[in-house]
């Protein structure tokens, strides 16, 4: 899997770039648009990350050169503009997602899996942990194949965990998450507290072989008993 | 005051004295004038008696029509030495004809015969009423003062909103001209030098004020967009740690901390580019959202979120209440409004929210009246909430701003009322 990081902060595309390798992607990084070209030129890609504000033009453009050469390379747009309109234009000239900044980490790795799933099969409805499936459009969860019912925002907080495994998540984050805006400014996360409890049970009960832990108290990680997949 | 008020004022003021001077010398002078005429009258009068009665011609009858009298009584010497022998007076003479006193003019002359006697002759004759010319100079006067005033009043007004029309223009311009909102050029179809001249300082002052206006909109949107990709940077370089590091406990709650510390940023940044983005109406598409949905929604969210705080919530509102709003716009204004008022109430305070009749009202419990005047500014804090940014409610009123709605603050029966009303 090949990816290209189209990004001209140095700093920015440096840890992109250790966190995407960590994943086991194979990456290369551009920092202006007219080493992209040249790239976007030579080589395929699996997914191209790409920053529409370049100093030397607009990534957008790459965007529609790409498309206008029949390349099917999967394009993630990562944005600092954070408006409807973008995304929009983005999306109509044929981007596969868009990211706006700041993103976390493991927010950019869970749409990169996103969308190679759905170049390699059509979908990515599913999501697998361990013995563990969600349906993100059925909302329905089975653990070894038996659905277990859960509540809206067990089940948000779940497919939350399992786009981000064995990334600590911090509980106002979470909380933000799941609860929308601002609810990371609560007096307390008791709330978030109630709701991972009753998840944990129902995971327990059904005999899963993930687990959402505690750590140190300040937030969460979902495990899995099993090395996770390559993606 | 207006002006053209102001300036017929000042006129009557003006012409009242100016006219009453005028009166009195005008009665002066017809005075001195009458009495001139009368006085020589009375004087060829004098002399022909005199001489009639020196030369011992016949005297004329006592009245001979001319309503003209005479007396000629002999006096002493004494009397004549002490006394002028040319005296003009005014005194009421009875005219017998008429059985009637009448003001007159009197001429008393003293004069001695051949004989060496003295005789004090007084010619008389009957001369115009003062008062009634005062009265009459009056009336005439006060007409002339009413028609005087009427007529300079209205051409002066008929001139001054002639003269004055580019000075109208301009002003009406100004009071339909609202910074940061697209406007017309400042009218300027004058020929007059003074006029062109205002003209251009207020669309020389407006222009810049525009330019000012659009550069700090500009400057907080850069400024924001900036901000972004360092604010990412940091957020994945720490979750890098949390993820690849091994940690003790302390240094996963520093980092932790950190990380909720640029949360908190990132937020901040967040809404100022949002607030940038509704004052540049840069939210075009609106649909018809359900106010009484999302009410409900986002009560019943804060709700769970706030829960450990005993609050007490009552929830009056329609099953549907429909209006034509941008939905992140809609969400912005309730979710804001709301919060605050979950935020801001002690623990076991209660909340009222209603909707009715176009009217959303949240009430929560508070012990003192806030600022009112600013409580919508940007960054204005009251709460030693150290995780409040400050622009919950600035966003609040931009949204209200955006679609033209009003929105009021009062502090009643001890508690903060905040209400936003649809038109």
């Amino acid at each position: 899997m090949k990816i290209l990081i189209v990004e001209d902060e140095p700093s920015l595309r440096e840890v992109i770039q250790r966190a995407l390798e960590q994943e086991g992607y194979v990456v290369e990084t551009a920092a202006d648009y007219a080493r992209a070209e040249a790239k976007i030129a030579g080589y395929d890609y699996d997914c191209i990350l790409l920053d529409i504000m370049l100093p030397d033009g607009n990534g957008l453009h790459l965007l529609e050169t790409l498309r206008r050469e029949g390349k099917r390379d999967h394009v993630i747009i990562v944005s600092a503009r954070d408006s409807l309109e973008d995304k929009v234009s983005g999306l109509e000239q044929g981007a596969d997602d868009y990211l706006a900044k700041p993103f976390h980490t493991a927010e950019l790795k869970a749409r990169i899996r996103s969308v190679l799933r759905r170049g390699r099969n059509g979908g990515d409805r599913e999501l697998v942990q361990g013995n563990v499936t969600l349906d993100t459009e059925s909302r329905r969860v089975e653990v070894a194949g038996r659905e277990i019912p859960l509540l809206k925002k067990e089940f948000d907080i779940l497919l939350y965990f399992m786009q981000r495994p064995d990334h600590l998540v911090d509980k106002a984050v979470l909380a933000e998450a799941v609860w929308g805006d601002h609810a990371d400014q609560a007096d307390n996360f008791q709330f978030v507290y109630a709701q991972i409890k009753n998840l944990r049970r129902k995971l327990s009960e059904a005999g899963a072989d993930i687990e959402i832990r505690a750590v140190y108290g300040f937030g969460y990680k979902l495990s899995c008993a099993e090395p996770r997949p390559k993606p | 005051m207006k002006l053209i008020y102001r300036i017929a004022l000042r006129l009557s003021l003006t012409l009242l004295p100016l006219l009453a001077l005028w009166a009195t010398l005008f009665y002066v002078i017809i005075t001195a004038e009458i009495n001139d005429e009368a006085d020589d009258v009375l004087e060829d009068y004098s002399e022909l008696i005199i001489i009639r009665m020196l030369t011992g011609q016949e005297l004329p009858p006592p009245n001979d029509g001319s309503n003209n009298s005479y007396t000629v009584v002999p006096v002493t010497e004494a009397y004549a030495e002490r006394t002028p022998h040319i005296a003009y007076l005014d005194a009421e003479v009875f005219i017998p004809e008429k059985e009637e006193t009448e003001p007159a003019r009197i001429l008393k002359t003293i004069f001695r015969d051949r004989h060496g006697r003295f005789y004090e002759l007084t010619v008389a004759t009957p001369t115009f009423e003062k008062e009634d010319l005062m009265k009459t100079i009056l009336i005439a006067v006060v007409a002339l003062y009413l028609v005087l005033l009427l007529t300079v009043i209205g051409v002066t007004m008929w001139v001054f909103r002639r003269s004055l029309d580019p000075l109208y223009a301009l002003l009406r311009w100004l009071d339909g001209y609202l910074p940061g909102h697209a406007v017309a050029p400042v009218p300027d179809d004058t020929s007059i030098a003074e006029f062109r001249k205002l003209n251009a300082a207020a669309q020389q002052a407006v222009t810049r004020s525009e330019e000012l206006f659009e550069r700090q909109k500009q400057f907080i949107g850069n400024a924001s967009h900036e901000l972004q990709t360092p604010l990412a940077i940091l957020r994945n370089r720490i979750e890098w740690l949390l993820d690849r590091t091994p940690l003790s406990e302390e240094q996963t709650g520093e980092l932790v901390k950190m990380q909720r510390t640029l949360n908190h940023a990132v937020r901040l940044n967040r809404t100022l580019l949002l607030l940038t983005k509704i004052d540049n109406g840069q939210f075009p598409e609106s649909s018809d959202i359900d106010l009484a949905r999302l009410l409900a929604e986002q009560t019943q969210q804060l709700e769970e979120i706030y829960r450990s705080r005993g609050l007490r919530l009552s929830l009056r509102i329609p099953e549907r209440f429909t209006v034509r709003m941008n939905e992140t716009l809609a969400s912005t204004l309730v979710g804001n409004l709301l919060r605050n008022a979950f935020v801001h109430t002690a623990a076991g305070g209660r909340i009222e929210i209603s909707l009715s009749d176009g009217v959303l009202t949240v009430r929560n419990e508070g012990t003192a009246p806030l600022q009112s005047d600013h409580i919508f500014d940007r960054f204005y804090r009251n709460s030693g909430n150290p995780d409040s940014v400050g622009l919950g409610l600035a966003l609040v009123r931009a949204v209200c701003r955006y679609y033209a709605l009003d929105i009021d603050y009062r502090f009643e029966r001890s508690a903060h009322c905040f209400s936003v009303r649809w038109k």
